[in-house]
């Protein structure tokens, strides 16, 4: 063994098993060569130095104080993340909540719109600003039906067509047989039907034509 | 929750990660020493080793999916980041290099057989050590690691390699390299013959 091949793998002596060829070529080295020797002796001061420097502080240990300080920012970060999702929670329930408001509302409103005014509602529109036809009057001694025709006004008995220019619609529920007052042939049958009956008023309050809006059972 | 005392590490820390303090306490105590007394011995210094694993398990805290399983034990892995906090330490404080502040407590005095001995020998050895301690210190940060695993620490190569995440063939180099520089900076070679046709 060579002083280079000493200092490669002598050194660690320790780390050389005692059955190892190099184990009896290293105490060959060391008996022959004074220098090797020497440095073998010195490493193994230093080895020493070392494992006295590393026992002092074996038992060295981070003090109480850092253990404290990491639990209490264990603990505030903790928190802190339950409080946020907490608030994400109830932000995502709230919003979903508005959203199925809307969506019940919506569809509320639809069917609402749906069905029409509600059937004891009066609407009242301007007859300037309506589209509404005016009928022809009806021929002396002709039979008067109402039309089932929602777009047409048939024009009362004694009404003048020339008069209807600023006359006013009026929703209004009513038998059906009431119509036989205005001077209309009523089915005595369905005399007792409900119905929805559009009138056109005139300008001294005496309705002048009608229409049947929609038939309520 | 009940903490087995085997249970696994990544365990812990994915309870510890849902915010089970006793997961992340029993992780702390498993590891925390080892940590201390690296940080320590790389630093020399108390306040900057105390510094340094409360930073450490800081990140633990904040950020416990850095860790991967899969890649390694969780003591290489604080290992490593204990490394690069100490590294930057060193960076910041080059000449912060004292063992000053090593009190009593810190630095145990048990067995180590000064009962035996008069106050001029206590004097010597004391005195030797604190050469010893201050030659670590000046070593390249990387001989250091190595002698601070293996010498003081008194790992094997191959925990030694496993921890700073490298092959056993580079520890064991950069503890000869290492303990070489120390006999220099300690003068232990003043004595020794040169080798005949040697150059240091």
């Amino acid at each position: 063994m060579t002083c280079e091949e000493f200092e490669l793998a002598g050194l660690d002596l320790e780390t050389i098993q005692g059955d190892d060829p190099a184990h009896s070529a290293v105490r060959e080295h060391l008996r022959s060569c004074p220098r090797c020797a020497a440095l073998q002796e010195n490493w193994q001061t230093l080895q020493a130095d070392l494992h006295a420097v590393g026992a002092e502080t074996q038992e060295a240990e981070a003090p109480a104080r850092v253990e404290m300080r990491l639990r209490q920012e264990f603990r505030t970060r903790h928190k802190t993340v339950k409080a946020r999702r907490a608030a994400v929670y109830a932000g995502w329930t709230l919003a979903a909540a508005a959203v199925v408001m809307a969506a019940v509302s919506w569809v509320n409103w639809r069917h609402e719109n749906g069905k029409g005014s509600p059937p004891s509602a009066v609407n009242s529109e301007q007859g300037g600003n309506m589209n509404k036809t005016t009928p022809a009057g009806p021929e002396l001694g002709e039979t008067i039906v109402a039309s089932n025709d929602a777009g047409e006004f048939t024009l009362l008995p004694g009404s003048l067509p020339g008069l209807l220019g600023d006359a006013t619609v009026v929703r209004v529920q009513m038998q059906r047989g009431a119509l036989g007052a205005l001077g209309l042939t009523v089915n005595e049958e369905r005399a007792a039907d409900l119905i929805q009956v559009d009138l056109l008023v005139g300008d001294d309050g005496q309705p002048q034509a009608l229409r049947l809006a929609q038939t309520t059972d | 929750m009940h903490i087995e005392a085997q249970e696994r590490d990544d365990v812990l820390l994915r309870r510890s990660a849902k915010g089970d303090e006793r997961a992340f306490t029993e992780l702390y105590r498993r590891h925390q020493a080892p940590l201390y007394r690296f940080a320590l011995r790389m630093s020399g210094n108390v306040w900057a080793a105390e510094e340094i694993v409360q930073d450490v398990f800081m990140t633990l805290i904040r950020e416990p999916k850095k860790f991967d399983p899969e890649r390694g034990a969780l003591r290489s892995f604080l290992y490593g980041i204990t490394r690069n906090r100490v590294m930057k330490h060193l960076e910041r404080a080059p000449r912060e290099l004292l063992h000053e502040e090593l009190d009593e407590d810190t630095v145990g005095q048990r067995g180590l057989g000064f009962e035996a001995l008069t106050p001029a020998e206590w004097a010597e050895v004391r005195e030797r050590r604190e050469q010893v301690r201050a030659a670590v210190l000046k070593l390249p940060v990387e001989f250091r690691e190595a002698v601070v695993l293996c010498g003081l620490e008194e790992l094997s190569y191959e925990e030694a390699a496993r921890l700073l995440d490298c092959p056993v063939g580079t520890i064991r180099s950069r503890l000869h390299r290492g303990r070489a520089l120390l006999l220099v900076k300690l003068e232990m070679l003043r004595d020794t013959p040169k080798r005949a046709g040697a150059s240091r």
